[in-house]
């Protein structure tokens, strides 16, 4: 029977430190530098560090305030999500002349199954190196990689040469390697999981393994079973490629804020054609349209409408946007306009047998 | 102890106050009317320990005493007869002997003394209300009431009296009544739970009449008086929920229609609806209304389009029928509106029309959220 389970190759690429840099490439004078992504000395909180920033103990999810005490000489950068958004994008067309096996964790991590893949490339260690290197070549980014036989070691495996590398775990090496790894590196096993381990006398993968099935489910419950699995380097998920899409949107920041909703209406007719376009592109149409308004002072405010049946036209969209945009009047001059359709008809059709209602009789909150 | 009593005239009484009387007793006394005599006054009075309801005749006689007949013999012994005059004649032998044009009858009484004595209301506040108001009153509200034993005070009727108007409202949390006369007033404010018994009564009592009600009232206790009645009853314990604050005060979506032309067609597509969930859906758009039921366990499938004055969003909603049905049933209007927000807020339903001066009547239906 085992010689039927075939080993899989799986790859998890990690860019390094990607929105700082992100900044560091757009904005050459930042190289080398300090620099943290979100937050401000005085508010808000980092949601990225360039490795020159890290070296002072910056870390994301720190506030401001605090990384500026780390690092006096850090230097604040705001974030630019379409600009994270459009690099991610071409880094993953990348993934994409491999394998359609790709899961993308979020826009700067991403696992791919390289089992069978495009290049009829045997080696997923030379693989890697080939992506990392055409993610160099075309985006100027450095990216980590971890190659092993599941996600899980996999992506244990793509931090230990980070930055700009990369560590392959062989199927013969990797029962070693687990055994060695310490029980807060396992995946699920957070704060509170990783002090009751200890607390069982559990520091690494081998004390781990050396429990009982029934011992680690009477502890951590259906973790149990998975924790005694994936220490003996079973790991039953498999990559998915397909994450449904929720919603599709298209949005212009304006250089000058608007305050008139004619001149708001015109750049609107450009967003809807750019929706439409996109649409048009996935083969998919949406019920829910949503207006995103981003007033001069920032605040964000968005006003939707559901409709009975599914429309990805420009001018059916405008038609609604219009509604939308007239339903009350603005608060303030525009600096952000945004058109997202949701709800859209991607998802997989119900089994054709209904399912029984679960209707709920609401009650009166006395 | 002997009386004359005309038949029709005793019956007449005792029907009404036999309303109280469980059919299943743990006290064996209370399966009796307590007759009192005092000369040509006869005061009848029966009880369930909760509510006590008597009355007075006047009746033949110059005697004094106080006897418990059976009441379901008395009562069906009183049914046959035509109208007469009767002979109640109290023997030594612990019976009594009714004496018709067709013959005689003995009952075996019990001892006056037995019969339980009812509360008297100390420091009672009191306000008068006309009995066909009060009838009314309560016909509106009752049937909205809860059954939940774990929640008492629902299970009754909250009567809320203030020197602007007297409110009575009713819920079981998932519909509620709320019904106002402005045109009636207490000397002061009072709030307190009537247990829905002894309301079904005194609602068929008063229905129509003109009589004026006196209503005392204390903490535990509320004593209601009229005509040769009075009816005493023990409150429900405990504090009614705060129903102002579930009543919504925004709610942008109102539709008006026709209000049989809405019942007819809820209670036709209702017979289509899941057998337990009676649930019906209302799609509106424009000037439609467009009400949809479907039960996918047998396939049956109704829908029926009305044309409706509707000024809000388009919306789908969906309600319990039997709701919608009893409380469109309750109003008497030619027209109802139906007020709402999103489909998880509750309806609010009035009439638009046919209300006195002063009436208000707003009743609450909380949706069943749809799953699509």
């Amino acid at each position: 029977m085992d010689a039927a389970i075939l080993i899989r190759k799986i790859i998890h690429v990690d860019m390094d430190a990607f929105y700082a840099s992100v900044a560091q490439l757009d904005n050459p004078e930042l190289q080398g530098k300090a620099i943290a992504v979100g937050g401000s000395e005085i508010r808000g909180v980092v949601s990225a560090a360039s490795y020159e920033a890290r070296k002072f103990g910056v870390r994301s999810a720190m506030s401001g305030a605090m990384a500026k005490r780390l690092c006096p000489h850090l230097i604040f950068v705001k974030t630019d999500f379409a600009r994270y958004k459009e690099v991610s994008s071409a880094i993953r067309k990348i993934f994409y002349e491999y394998t359609d096996l790709v899961e993308p964790l979020s826009l700067d991590e991403a696992y791919l199954d390289v089992t069978e893949n495009k290049k009829g490339n045997p080696s997923a260690s030379l693989i890697a190196t080939e992506i990392r290197l055409k993610i160099k070549e075309r985006t100027g980014l450095n990216a980590s990689a971890g190659i092993s036989i599941n996600k899980f070691v996999a992506k244990v495996a793509s931090d230990i040469n980070k930055p700009n590398g990369q560590k392959t775990i062989p199927p013969e090496e990797v029962i070693e390697f687990l055994e060695k790894l310490d029980v807060k590196k396992f995946y699920g096993v957070g704060k509170v999981t990783k002090e009751k381990m200890y607390r069982l006398g559990v520091f690494t993968g081998m004390d781990l393994k050396s429990k009982t099935e029934e011992f680690l489910t009477e502890h951590f419950g259906k973790s149990g079973g998975y924790y005694y699995n994936i220490v003996r380097g079973i790991q039953k998920g498999s990559v998915k490629p397909s994450r449904i899409q929720k919603s599709l949107a298209a949005e212009r920041t304006f250089n000058e804020n608007i305050a008139s909703e004619i001149y708001m209406l015109e750049r609107l007719e450009e967003i809807a054609k750019e929706v439409e376009r996109r649409l048009l592109k996935s083969k998919i149409a949406g019920k829910t349209i949503t207006l995103k308004i981003k007033y001069s002072d920032f605040t964000l405010q968005t006003r939707s409408k559901t409709l009975d049946m599914y429309v990805s036209a420009a001018a059916l969209i405008m038609e609604i946007v219009k509604e939308l945009l007239f339903q009350s009047s603005m608060k303030d001059s525009v600096r952000l306009l945004g058109i997202s359709l949701s709800n859209l008809n991607n998802e997989k059709k119900k089994a054709a047998k209904p399912e029984k209602s679960i209707d709920v009789q609401l009650k009166l909150e006395f | 102890m002997k009386f004359i009593v005309s038949s029709s005239y005793l019956l007449k009484q005792l029907q009404v106050l036999g309303g109280i009387i469980n059919s299943n007793n743990t006290l064996p006394i209370l399966d009796n009317f307590l007759f009192d005599l005092d000369n040509k006054s006869l005061t009848v009075s029966a009880s369930d320990l909760e509510t006590t309801i008597s009355s007075q005749l006047e009746v033949e006689s110059s005697e004094n005493g106080k006897v418990c007949i059976p009441a379901r013999l008395l009562l069906d012994t009183l049914k046959t007869f035509p109208e007469q005059p009767l002979t109640f004649t109290i023997e030594d032998n612990n019976t009594v002997e009714i004496s018709s044009n067709h013959g005689k009858y003995a009952l075996a009484y019990a001892d006056g003394e037995e019969f339980p004595t009812s509360v008297e209301l100390k420091d009672p506040s009191s306000t008068k209300i006309q009995g066909d108001i009060l009838a009314t009153a309560i016909s509106k509200t009752i049937f909205a009431s809860g059954n939940d034993d774990l929640r008492p005070v629902m299970s009754g009727v909250f009567f809320q009296f203030s020197t602007e108007s007297l409110t009575f409202v009713a819920t079981d949390a998932h519909k509620l009544v709320k019904y106002t006369r402005e045109d009636v007033q207490a000397s002061q404010v009072a709030e307190f739970i009537m247990p829905k018994k002894p309301l079904n009564l005194l609602k068929s009592i008063l229905a129509g009449s003109e009589d004026q009600v006196t209503i005392e009232y204390n903490e535990s206790n509320a004593k209601f008086t009229f005509d040769n009645t009075e009816m005493i009853c023990r409150l429900i314990d405990g504090k009614y929920p705060n129903y102002e604050a579930v009543i919504p005060k925004e709610n942008p979506n109102k539709l008006s229609i026709d209000r049989n032309q809405f019942l007819n067609s809820v209670r036709r597509v209702s017979i289509f609806s899941n057998k337990t969930t009676h649930q019906i859906r209302l799609k509106i758009a424009g000037a439609e209304l467009n009400i949809s039921a479907e039960d996918i366990d047998y396939s049956n499938k109704a829908e029926e389009r009305l044309t409706c004055d509707y000024q809000g969003d388009d919306m789908q909603i969906g309600f319990n029928s039997r709701f919608l049905t009893e409380m469109l049933n309750n109003l008497t209007s030619d027209e109802v509106s139906l007020e709402m927000s999103l489909p998880n807020r509750a309806g609010i339903l009035t009439p638009v029309d046919g209300l006195d001066d002063g009436e208000n009547v707003t009743m609450l239906v909380m949706p069943v959220m749809l799953n699509n």
